[in-house]
This record gives structure tokens, C-alpha cells and sequence, in this order.
């Protein structure tokens, strides 16, 4: 198993086949979360920043990302 | 990454509810003033109400309430300790507020705000009044408006650029310092007004379920105004009435009593019994909720399954349609359902300073002006008791006027700052040596501090111990603190004003030789309100010649209305005579035998057994 696996766990999730890397889910992260990765998806680059707020669901025109649950220590 | 001087006639710091109105009203005021606007993030979803809100929770509108009856809401709630004039602008301007809403977000009457029969906007019963000053508000796209017309109007928007240095002149505001916590890119820029809108101490305590960013303020909102405002030697006040947060339990966030009293909900125990006679977030009924636990009947839970099947459905819609959405998600994975007499369990979480929700600010008048020329302060900052989100767009809306009139009547006065330097000192942390401290572990450190030995009720000893921890951590933990980019560069600054707001709170705390606001300020060694105390604000400021922090008492305006100033609650008596435990015979303090190790081996451990395979 790789090691560093566990530490990826991120509760906001991309749906690839939607996303088309328009990043506006990264620039509107009110705490500067996101960030796109070397393919150009958004992935949760400062996870304990996330305020759960949703703006990156709300703000997505085509329904490719979500929070898929709170962050595990409320959950 | 680069340096960039920007010349303005107006900053507005912080581009939330408050910061955004100000440089609307600004640029209303002066078309031609320059009007700057920076924030920690992108104006469209920064600040409290990043991704909408549902209720304005204090108003005055026709056929429901006067501003006279705001003034007597909040004179009680703030149990006298109050500028009545604030309380009367707030309740004169909102009704102007709400239609410069609907006119921003493009929204008739009865969508955005609900009306009666007669044509008005149609409030209820929240308040500790027999007044209905509660307006709803179905107000998703509140801010997204409120930056469409920021940068309509020609504003210049540094988003992601927070300030870090407030600087004055000969006492007078000279300018601002800040970066990009993307790019590093530094503005310094010289202007005759600053407005601080920059919200609350979010980030404070510690909440009891460990997550960092778990907390019922938005994190961005770490104390920045007050450390500012603090630095730049204005008055500060009502830091020790602690906003003792209740919440829907570890998520953290608004239960929402707000939403569901007005609809006929309530607040009951353990036991299935109501606790208090309200539900509204003044320090009497924190103290009632502190009880409950106390006496055993905690948890609490905020009651909804007695309302009819449509009014639940109602509250599901704008709860988990507004403010924060994830609520429904966060209920649907504990399988809890607002059906159940139990399933919003409450806990009083972490301890914040708040303006909009308790009383703790910067001191300014009615015109938001702080004790500092050219500086202005609104919203969560500016210590207007109780305003909630009314009174960031009423008094946002002033200071952004009256500063675009100063500005216009005052020079920018000189700014002399050694930007080069001003910036090495700033990006310290990235700068430092690795290994270094992490920035989380620090905020954790302090705020962790900050729940044990300032969570009311106040202990004298505890919160002494709160500035040993203060003074330690600045010289031990402050010049160590390692990040790695500017992202993270900023929670070095987040973690210095959390610093500086733990110690206006501790001093305040300790200077009010009373209780008062039933338990955020429940002061152990002083048990009873004091009369003495009546009408007296604690001021914090600093000492600008020595540099030391400095409190003291004034009393507050002279009333103009002669409402009553107290809620009906007493303290309890708290009898703690838990008998005498047993008594042993002394021991001998001499003992020959560890005494006689340690001259044999001094204080070394001898290494008596190997881990390793003999032979």
C-alpha cells in the first residue's frame, strides 16, 4: 500500500466525467482550499481550511463537484 | 511576485456584508473617489454570509416595529452597556438597506423578504420584547450581488489580499499593507480612510470536536480588525462578554434557533422539558443552557417535531437551502429527521468575540467612527451589541458615506515605510530555517489555551494563566512558526491577532469586577451584577508611547430612552462544601532512599537493561 494514501482523504469529490477544469470552483473557495491538479481537475490542496460552506457545489455550472460528506471529526 | 504603491481615497478592509456595502455607499457618495477593496477571498463568496443567508434577525419596518423599539431590544440585551444612538441608526436605516437588497439582487417584494396582507414586510417574535423585529429572508445570492455592484461601480478589488499592517501618521490613518496569498504580490497603499470590516474572532476557541476549521464564524475571520485597530492605538471594547456559542452539536454551525423560534420551535433537555423562557442568544439564556449541563439535564435539543408537516418541510428548505447547506447532509448522515423531538442535539461550543452576535468591537460612534481619525470600522468588528447582519449593511453603508466625505476634506498623510523591510518581517515565516514550528500546531496551541482557561464560567487564576501562555507564546512560539507558501503565510498573522485578542479578553475580563450578560461574563470571583458597573464599558487600548496594553472603565452615552436595562435572571448561589476527604498521618519530606540515589547516580538514568538479544 502506498504510504501516504490515508493522507489523501478529501470529502469534497470531482466527478471527471463533468468537470471540465474551468477552475471557478477554485477561485471562489472562500478559504483558498482547491486547486487543479497536473490534469486539471480540482482537489482539496488545503483540506483543514474547509469550512464544509458548499460555495464549491454552488458555484460548479455543471453539477462536477460536490462535498460528499463534513469533515470526518463532525461527521 | 511584485510590489505594487497604490494611492486611494478609501480602503475598505474586508469584502464582506459590511466591506461591501461600504464601498457601494462609497462610490455612491464620490463617484470619482478611489475606492479599494481588499479581502482574504474572492468578494463574491467571502465573509459570514459567503453562501447566503436567511433571516435579517433585527429590524424596524413599518407595521411592526420603530427604531425606539430596537433601541429597547438591545438596551436589555446588552443590559445597559450600550450607545443607544447605534441602536437607533440601526433600526431608522434598515428599512433602506432592504430595498437597496431587492434593487441589487434584482428581487421584488414577497420573494426576498416575506410581506403580510397589508403590504408590508412581515416579522416575528425573536427578541426578549413583545416586538416582532424579526424579518426572514430567502438570500442565496445576497453576496454575489453585493460584489456585482462593488465592481460595477468601478471599485478596485484585491481579492485573496488581506491586510496585515494598518499604519497612521502624527495619529491620523496613512495607509495599509498587504499580499496575495497566492502570489506574494505586496500593496501598500497610502489613503486618508481606512474602514475595518473584517469580522469577528472566528477563530477563537477551540471546538470541542478538534477540527481547526469547524466553527460557527467563517474561519477567515480570525481578529484582524481588532489586532489592527488595536495597533493602531484605537479603543476597543466589551471584550469580556464572550459570545458562548449555542450550536447544533459539532457541526457546529447555527442550529437554527433563528429560523425555527419564529416558526414556533423551541429549546428543550434531556429530559424533553423546556429550559428557558427564550430562545434568543443573550447571556441569560446561555447561563440557562450552562445549567441544564451542569444539574445533568444536558444534552439539549432544539424541539421542531410538534410543528405541523408544511412548516417542517418549510424550515428544511431554507435550512439546508441557505447559509449553511451541508446541514441536511450532516442530519441525513446521522439519520436524524426534525420529526424526532430529539434530533438537533445543541452544545454551547467554542467561545468567540463577535459584535454582530454578543457586544465585543471596536468602539465607534453612530457614524462608525473609531477613536482613531480616518479610521471607521462595521459589522462584526465594530462593537454595535446584538446588530447581527442589519447592522453590517446599515453601518457598512454609513462608514462607506462618511469616510468618502472625510476622504474628500483630507489629504492621504505621508506614509513613511520601509517596504522592503515591512515585507522581510511579514514573510519571516517562509523565510525561516526548516524545521521550524507548523503554523497549524501553533493555532492549535492557542486556541486550545484559549477554551481552558477563558470559557466562562471565569476563573481569576485561569485567566491569569491565559496571559503567562500569551507572553510565552509570543516570544517562544511566534518567531518559530514555519510555512512553506503564502497560503499559509497568512495563518502566521491569523495566529499573532488570535494572540492579541486572547489578551484583550483576558485583561478586560479581569478589570469588570462583576457578572454581567448571565454567562459571558460569568466571573466566579465576583458571582453578582454589580451596580457599580451599571453603564460603564471596560475599554482596551494601546499605549502607543510604551507599547503596553492598557484598560480602564468609561461610562457609555447618556441614555436617551429610559428602557429597561437588565433581563429577569439572577446568578445561582454556588454551594461547593464537598466535606473534608480523609486525612492521613504526615510523611517524612526527608527520604533517605531517593535521596541517596541521587548521590550515588546524580540525576542521570542508568541504562540497566538492552533491548537487544543478550549474547
Amino acid at each position: 500500500m502506498e504510504r501516504y494514501s490515508c493522507k489523501k482523504y478529501e470529502w469534497v469529490k470531482v466527478d471527471k466525467s463533468k468537470c471540465d477544469g474551468c477552475g471557478a470552483c477554485v477561485e471562489y473557495c472562500p478559504r483558498d482550499v482547491l486547486r487543479l491538479d497536473g490534469q486539471g481537475y480540482p482537489y482539496m490542496a488545503y483540506r483543514d481550511d474547509c469550512w464544509y460552506c458548499d460555495v464549491c457545489t454552488f458555484m460548479c455550472q455543471l453539477d462536477a463537484i460536490r462535498l460528499e460528506s463534513v469533515p470526518y471529526l463532525i461527521k | 511576485m511584485g510590489f505594487k504603491q497604490i494611492d486611494a481615497d478609501v480602503v475598505v478592509v474586508g469584502g464582506g456584508s459590511a466591506g461591501t456595502f461600504a464601498a457601494i455607499k462609497a462610490k455612491n457618495t464620490n463617484p470619482q473617489a478611489r475606492v479599494v477593496v481588499l479581502d482574504k477571498g474572492p468578494i463574491e463568496t467571502s465573509g459570514a454570509i459567503g453562501r447566503g443567508m436567511d433571516a435579517l434577525n433585527v429590524v424596524s419596518v413599518p407595521g411592526y416595529g420603530t427604531p425606539e423599539d430596537v433601541v429597547e431590544a438591545l438596551t436589555k440585551v446588552s443590559e445597559g452597556i450600550l450607545d443607544q444612538e447605534c441602536a437607533y441608526t440601526l433600526g431608522a436605516d434598515i428599512y433602506d438597506r432592504i430595498k437597496d437588497l431587492e434593487e441589487y439582487t434584482g428581487r421584488e417584494p414577497g420573494d426576498l423578504f416575506p410581506v403580510d396582507d397589508n403590504g408590508n414586510y412581515k416579522c416575528n417574535f425573536l427578541h426578549p420584547t413583545n416586538k416582532a423585529l424579526y424579518l426572514a429572508m430567502d438570500g442565496e445570492e445576497i453576496k454575489r450581488a453585493l460584489a456585482r455592484e462593488v465592481r460595477k461601480l468601478g471599485c478596485i478589488v484585491l481579492d485573496r489580499t488581506p491586510a496585515v499592517r494598518l499604519f497612521t501618521t502624527d495619529g491620523k490613518v496613512s495607509g495599509v499593507f498587504g499580499f496575495n496569498i497566492r502570489t506574494g504580490d505586496q500593496y501598500l497603499i497610502n489613503t486618508p480612510a481606512v474602514i475595518l470590516t473584517s469580522g469577528c474572532v472566528g477563530k477563537f476557541g477551540m471546538p470541542r470536536d478538534g477540527y481547526l476549521s469547524g466553527i460557527y464564524e467563517f474561519p477567515g475571520n480570525t481578529g484582524e480588525g481588532y489586532a489592527l485597530a488595536y495597533h493602531a492605538g484605537a479603543e476597543l471594547i466589551n471584550l469580556e462578554c464572550f459570545q458562548t456559542n449555542l450550536l447544533m452539536k459539532d457541526f457546529n454551525g447555527p442550529s437554527c434557533g433563528y429560523v425555527v423560534i419564529p416558526r414556533g420551535g423551541c429549546g428543550v433537555n434531556a429530559l424533553g422539558e423546556r429550559y428557558w423562557s427564550h430562545g434568543y442568544w443573550s447571556g441569560d439564556m446561555f447561563l440557562a443552557v450552562w445549567r441544564e449541563f451542569a444539574e445533568g439535564r444536558g444534552p439539549i435539543y432544539l424541539k421542531l417535531d410538534h410543528l405541523p408537516e408544511e412548516t417542517i418541510k418549510g424550515l428544511e428548505k431554507i435550512l439546508w437551502g441557505t447559509e449553511r447547506t451541508v446541514r441536511g447532509q450532516f442530519h441525513k448522515q446521522r439519520d436524524e429527521n426534525y420529526r424526532r423531538w430529539d434530533s438537533v442535539e445543541q452544545g454551547l461550543e467554542e467561545i468567540t468575540l463577535c459584535s454582530g452576535h454578543s457586544m465585543s468591537g471596536i468602539l465607534v460612534n453612530k457614524d462608525t467612527e473609531t477613536t482613531v481619525p480616518g479610521l471607521f470600522a462595521a459589522g462584526d468588528c465594530a462593537s454595535v451589541p446584538h446588530q447581527y447582519l442589519p447592522g453590517a449593511f446599515v453601518f457598512g453603508a454609513i462608514a462607506g458615506r462618511v469616510a468618502a466625505e472625510y476622504a474628500a476634506k483630507n489629504k492621504a498623510p505621508g506614509l513613511d515605510v520601509d517596504a522592503y523591510n515591512l515585507w522581510k518581517e511579514v514573510r519571516a515565516p517562509l523565510d525561516l530555517p526548516e524545521p521550524g514550528i507548523p503554523v497549524e500546531l501553533a493555532e492549535i496551541k492557542i486556541r486550545t489555551r484559549i477554551s481552558q482557561y477563558l470559557t466562562p464560567p471565569k476563573s481569576d487564576p485561569l485567566m491569569q494563566k491565559m496571559l503567562w501562555w500569551v507572553d510565552r507564546m509570543r516570544k517562544e512560539d511566534l518567531p518559530q512558526i514555519k510555512v512553506c507558501d503564502f497560503h499559509d503565510l497568512i495563518k502566521a498573522t491569523e495566529v499573532q491577532s488570535i494572540i492579541d485578542c486572547a489578551e484583550m479578553a483576558a485583561r478586560a475580563s479581569l478589570f469588570r469586577t462583576e457578572s454581567r450578560w448571565g454567562l459571558s461574563h460569568y466571573r466566579l470571583a465576583y458571582p453578582k451584577r454589580d451596580p457599580n458597573w451599571d453603564g460603564k464599558y471596560v475599554v482596551v487600548k494601546k499605549n502607543m508611547s510604551t507599547g503596553e496594553m492598557e484598560v480602564s472603565a468609561k461610562p457609555v452615552p447618556e441614555y436617551k430612552w429610559d428602557y429597561p436595562a437588565r433581563l429577569e435572571y439572577e446568578y445561582p448561589e454556588i454551594k461547593l462544601d464537598i466535606g473534608k476527604g480523609f486525612v492521613h498521618p504526615p510523611n517524612d519530606s526527608h527520604d533517605p532512599w531517593i535521596s541517596g540515589k541521587v548521590a550515588e547516580e546524580g540525576l542521570d538514568i542508568p541504562k540497566r537493561m538492552s533491548a537487544r538479544q543478550e549474547g
